[in-house]
């Protein structure tokens, strides 16, 4: 896994439109979101900024970038040609996903940190971590299940529209309107329940056991998105 | 109970009765040959005969629509067991275009559980010089050369070449042929397809002939030129007598005569000539080349 997981990262690196649009573009957009954090804070919350920075960060950097990387490879014959190895199946996509999500994560973690930093601690650090790493590997999955109808990684600016500007449009209206109207909805839709943890671990207020309930509809979505993954992503360009 | 004979125990390749399906096409059908150990064996055939699709089975990047495919013994799927013995050569190169010749063989050697250098296996193809150049700027017979030199890391003892010399010149051919027999000289097994089909006549043990996803033929060279008959062609003056043997008379007193005894046949005829005195105009003997048997194929003829 480790030596795909380097070239991988050699490969992000080498391409400048991905790594702008991965590394840049997010960053850019959360520390907009920092920045303005007063007027932010008045439209929702403290914790509303670091969801809508979670999945900013989930939808464009991960999500995007792991669609765009996984349709390329495949178009390029490059993961038929480390299927040609002793290398398996699960270690393949290991690789090809380590770097995109350590990129994620050490986004997120140091926008985060340097967002609690300058305004306020976040009330529960351990939900918080739980929230956001669920709601990662949910974006994952669906990436793998996204690059599975993605034939080329031009196609890829089309797909990953309706799900990145879906899964924000859901993260600013529960995190803004709250979950006292339209409850059910708005905790089944992807991303919503998951939303609602990282606001009370960064508000608080809530008791541990109501946050705790939000697990089993974020949980709920990974494993769809697991499953979707599993039936969708392809290996081969179709013939 | 299997009427197949019993396979030897320096058998590498094991396929028995395969079919593959794409949906509605049928690409292989009950294809069954096997492969010995230190064999070239080619696997030749029109486009679409089911070649590649038969490799892909083999390599384990397809499964059988039914039917069995043994590698070492075991399922070509099972790549922890088969790939550290196993050199694959992609029809298409499968390289990605943002690394360097020496980082892509060094990340596929790596993956290939086999102990070898990037610099042993870029000499062989004569890429040394190109080593930091990335594939991106690599021509396209320099990327087969490169997925050449991917195939033969760590000497594996079966290694697969889906259209080896496709986009090669005629010197990085010669090279590639010679790593070739070297690989053979060392023991390695080798499976391939080639639309080359002197190369296959020169280098192969023993070729399969695909049409239309089946074998029309499968045996050494001589085994499927025997199948159709060589030709004898010749002119003779105006008042020479008719010739021994029966042919098929062309215009102007030509003469093309069709024989699968050509080394008797052509005894008697230059007999005949030297007991009448006859000079034998333009003579010329032509033995049966796989590009004779190939074209039956696509002209329909199905030659016993």
């Amino acid at each position: 896994m480790l030596p795909i997981a380097h070239s991988e990262l050699i490969q992000i690196f080498r391409n400048r439109a991905v790594l702008i649009a991965s590394l840049f573009m997010p960053a850019a957009a959360s520390a907009f979101f920092v920045h303005y954090r007063d007027t932010f804070e008045r439209i929702g919350s403290l914790g509303y900024i670091a969801a809508v920075i979670a999945f900013t960060i989930g939808a464009f950097s991960l999500y995007a970038t792991t669609v765009t990387t996984l349709a390329a490879r495949r178009q390029d014959l490059f993961l038929k040609r480390l299927r040609s190895t002793a290398a398996g199946d699960a270690s393949i996509l290991s690789g090809q996903m380590l770097p995109v999500s350590a990129i994620s994560l050490v986004q997120v973690s140091v926008i985060l940190v340097v967002f609690a930093v300058i305004s306020e601690r976040p009330a529960d650090i351990a939900l918080l971590v739980v929230a956001i790493l669920a709601s990662f590997v949910m974006m994952l999955a669906l990436g793998m299940a996204t690059a599975g109808v993605t034939r080329s990684p031009e196609h890829a600016q089309v797909t990953t529209l309706p799900l990145s500007l879906g899964i924000i449009a859901v993260v600013n209206w529960v995190a803004i309107t709250g979950t006292e109207s339209l409850t059910l909805l708005k905790r089944l839709l992807p991303g919503g329940a998951a939303t609602e943890l990282v606001v009370n671990a960064w508000d608080g207020g809530v008791a541990l056991t109501d946050s705790l309930f939000l697990l089993a509809p974020t949980l709920a979505w990974v494993v769809v998105a697991v499953a979707l993954a599993a039936n969708m992503f392809r290996w081969e360009p179709r013939r | 109970m299997s009427t197949r004979p019993a396979i030897s125990t320096s058998t590498v390749i094991d396929v028995d009765t395969l079919n593959l399906s794409y949906g509605d096409f049928h690409a292989v059908k009950d294809l069954s040959f096997h492969v010995e150990q230190g064999e070239l064996y080619a696997l030749l055939g029109t486009n679409g005969s089911g070649k590649t699709s038969t490799l892909e089975v083999i390599e384990g990047h397809r499964k059988a629509s039914s039917g069995d495919v043994r590698v070492f013994g075991k399922s070509p799927t099972d790549r922890g067991a088969v790939r550290p013995r196993m050199g694959i050569m992609l029809q298409e190169s499968g390289f990605s275009p943002d690394l360097t010749v020496a980082e892509s063989v060094r990340l596929v050697g790596r993956l290939s559980g086999r102990e070898d250098t990037v610099d042993r296996v870029l000499g062989i193809v004569d890429l040394t010089r190109k080593a930091d150049t990335r594939v991106s700027q690599l021509s396209g017979g320099e990327k087969r050369r490169l997925d050449f030199a991917t195939a033969v890391y760590g000497r594996p003892e079966l290694i697969v070449l889906d259209e080896p010399t496709t986009g090669l010149d005629i010197a990085s051919r010669d090279a590639l042929w010679d790593a070739v027999q070297q690989l053979l000289q060392d023991g390695s097994t080798i499976v391939l397809t080639t639309h080359y089909l002197e190369e296959a006549q020169q280098r192969a043990d023993r070729i399969g002939l695909m049409h239309d996803g089946a074998f029309v033929h499968q045996g050494t060279v001589s085994d499927l030129t025997r199948t159709l008959p060589a030709s004898i062609q010749f002119s003779l003056p105006r008042d020479a007598p008719a010739p021994p043997l029966q042919s098929a008379p062309l215009a102007d007193r030509s003469y093309a005569i069709e024989t699968f005894t050509l080394q008797e046949d052509l005894k008697t005829l230059l007999d005949w000539a030297h007991d009448h005195t006859v000079e034998l105009q333009g003579l010329q003997a032509a033995p049966t080349r796989l590009d004779d048997v190939f074209r039956a194929i696509g002209a329909g003829q199905t030659a016993s």
